[in-house]
């Protein structure tokens, strides 16, 4: 039970922090910490495939993007309710990575890494000549609508605490899936094929389904987080499908601590934290986010994480 | 119609050559040290900004094609030593440094230089006719730097002493440091030389495409679809993989626009990953 505590204290502050943010300072570190629970999101998307199946993808921004659109084209086209399309966003991306994952994890290592660019790149590409669809870098705009509308009891994520804790739910929900899937049989074949994948041929264990299902399964995640994204910005654009887009989130993965459940979402934090308070002040942020990510591979190429564990170890000894 | 396609076919022969310098490159550092340089890109675009600079302050053009590679080489190396080296050629960690590392360039160069995208007129003006269309001279100008750089590379590898010791580094690095080889001296001079590669590449390019921070992020992804087709570790066919790939894109832009351009050479190259991950032109030379 003692192991838990930690995890539970951290989740009540989380429920908590629409009512504590106010009183310590601006409201508007509410919206700066339901984007760094999204993006924490995508970047778990990202440790899943390398933490813990050993695969670096680059091209996750793909099933971003493709969550992202699922709920804006739901919406603004097909003119879907809320449901429907928060169940398109993720549905399409996880359907888009189960049609790449068929080729990519074919490959492995630096091929795979680049396959996957290759594909996010010619989507990114392809979102921008459809722009009569997409908007292109523009991007497309929708209204919200209600998340539920019952007998004049309304509900809706305009309201920014609704919308914070929606969002904190729903990816509390993904991280408590990974935790389940981490601690199956599944999960420990997966660990396996990340440190031996001939051995794990050898005893029996279907390598390439295997890293199919997680890399469908990463695809689900990465369009969780876009879905939650577009509708936090109640907008979608190519521009979020671009190769950039993976690769911060790859730093943020690695530098919070690869295969481990929380290190994603602590780099996440960290980076997005430097950047809304180094920018109010000094334009060039990017300038300490990139020293900062250069600090942490050399000086803990464990991650923050790794870090943490060493220290405390450290102390107790 | 036709005249416009041999233009840009022409065009394409020629960025091709450029990018073959800068992929030349990306190919030692990842054949020798194991590292996803992601930084890469970004050296081209400090080409262009020294070119821009050089041209601005001194009046002239020509020395920039002297002072790119030095500052390409010392920055290079300065890089392996300070941060490369310390992450042990670990390729994950080196793709978060390689990363960062281009953040910071990027916003170096937007701090000094400014954000706005510059032109700047070729040092050789004039055009003469061919196939029946009026071509620009710098850009035969540029090709044919961009043959010499890479001849001499090629030359460099083959017969020097340090050529060599590359070679033989990538062949089997164990092998190679019980020989008495200074294998980090050589991933020192492996770095700077890649640098120094993209920077004149940049240099060369200055005055056929923008002076922009944010260049380097558009062209990295080419240059190592360049790499890819060609066959990881194989030079020559990385050269062969840019040229080709940026003439079909040259050609196939004469009929659509370039961004469909772009897709038909992404999709080829992930026919290439699939059917024949080991490049194009295996099997053809030897």
């Amino acid at each position: 039970m003692s192991a838990r505590l930690p995890y539970l204290g951290l989740l009540l502050v989380l429920v908590l922090a629409p009512w504590i943010i106010p009183i310590i300072g601006d409201s508007f570190w509410l919206s700066v910490l339901t984007e760094i629970i999204i993006w924490s999101c995508f970047a778990a998307s990202i440790n899943f495939l390398f933490g813990y199946v050993g695969l670096l993808s680059f091209g996750q921004a793909l099933f971003f993007g493709f969550g992202m659109y699922g709920v804006a084209l739901g919406i603004s086209a097909f003119q879907l309710s809320f449901w429907p399309a928060f169940f398109l966003g993720p549905f399409s991306a996880t359907v888009m990575a189960l049609i790449t994952g068929i080729f990519a994890v074919r490959l492995t290592w630096h091929y795979f890494a680049i396959i996957t660019v290759v594909f996010s790149l010619i989507f990114y590409f392809l979102a921008l000549t459809l722009k009569s669809v997409t908007g292109g870098d523009d991007g497309i705009n929708f209204s919200m609508p209600d998340l539920f509308n019952l007998l004049g009891f309304k509900l809706s994520l305009t309201n920014s605490t609704t919308q914070y804790l929606f969002t904190l739910s729903v990816v509390v929900l993904c991280f408590w899936l990974i935790k389940v899937v981490m601690a199956s049989a599944y999960g420990r074949s997966l660990i396996a094929i990340r440190d031996n994948d001939i051995r794990a041929s050898l005893i029996g264990i279907n390598v390439y389904r295997l890293r199919l299902s997680a890399f469908v399964i990463a695809g689900f995640l990465a369009g969780v987080s876009g879905s939650l994204f577009a509708l936090f910005g109640r907008y979608a654009s190519a521009s979020y499908m671009f190769y950039h887009v993976s690769g911060e989130g790859v730093v943020w993965a690695i530098v919070g601590g690869v295969g481990t459940l929380l290190g994603p979402a602590i780099g996440t934090g960290i980076f997005i934290l430097i950047r809304e308070i180094v920018s109010t002040h000094w334009q060039h942020h990017a300038l300490i986010v990139g020293a900062f990510a250069i600090c942490i591979v050399i000086f803990a190429p464990e991650g923050i994480v790794g870090l943490w564990k060493k220290l405390r170890h450290r102390s107790r000894s | 119609m036709s005249q416009t396609i041999i233009a840009l076919a022409i065009n394409g022969i020629v960025f091709g050559l450029i990018v073959a310098l800068i992929a030349l490159g990306l190919s030692i550092i990842f054949g020798l040290l194991d590292i996803i340089n992601l930084s890469h890109g970004d050296f081209f675009m400090v080409g262009t900004v020294i070119a821009f600079t050089t041209l601005a302050t001194l009046g002239h053009f020509w020395p920039a094609l002297l002072i790119a590679p030095l500052i390409g080489f010392a920055l290079g190396a300065l890089i392996q030593f300070s941060i490369i080296q310390r992450i042990k050629n670990n390729a994950a960690l080196s793709i978060v440094a390689t990363f960062g590392l281009s953040m910071i360039i990027q916003e170096v160069v937007r701090m000094t230089f400014g954000a706005a995208p510059k032109r700047i007129m070729p040092p050789i003006s004039g055009t003469f006719g061919m196939f029946g269309i009026e071509y620009e001279w710098y850009r035969i100008f540029a090709a044919i730097a961009s043959i010499i750089a890479i001849g001499s590379f090629f030359i460099f590898l083959k017969s020097t002493k340090l050529g060599v010791w590359m070679r033989a580094v990538r062949h089997d690095r164990d092998t190679a440091t019980t020989m008495g080889i200074p294998t980090q001296q050589i991933y020192l001079f492996t770095f700077g030389i890649g640098f120094a590669m993209a920077a004149i590449g940049g240099v060369i390019a200055a005055p056929i495409t923008t002076v922009d921070f944010r260049t380097g992020v558009d062209i990295l992804p080419f240059c190592f679809m360049a790499v890819i087709i060609g066959g990881l570790g194989n030079l020559p066919g990385t050269v062969a993989a840019a040229v080709l790939l940026a003439f079909l894109e040259g050609v196939i832009s004469g009929f659509a626009t370039p961004t469909i351009a772009r897709i038909f050479s992404l999709v080829l190259m992930s026919s290439v990953l699939l059917i024949r991950p080991q490049g194009l032109f295996k099997g053809l030379t030897k």
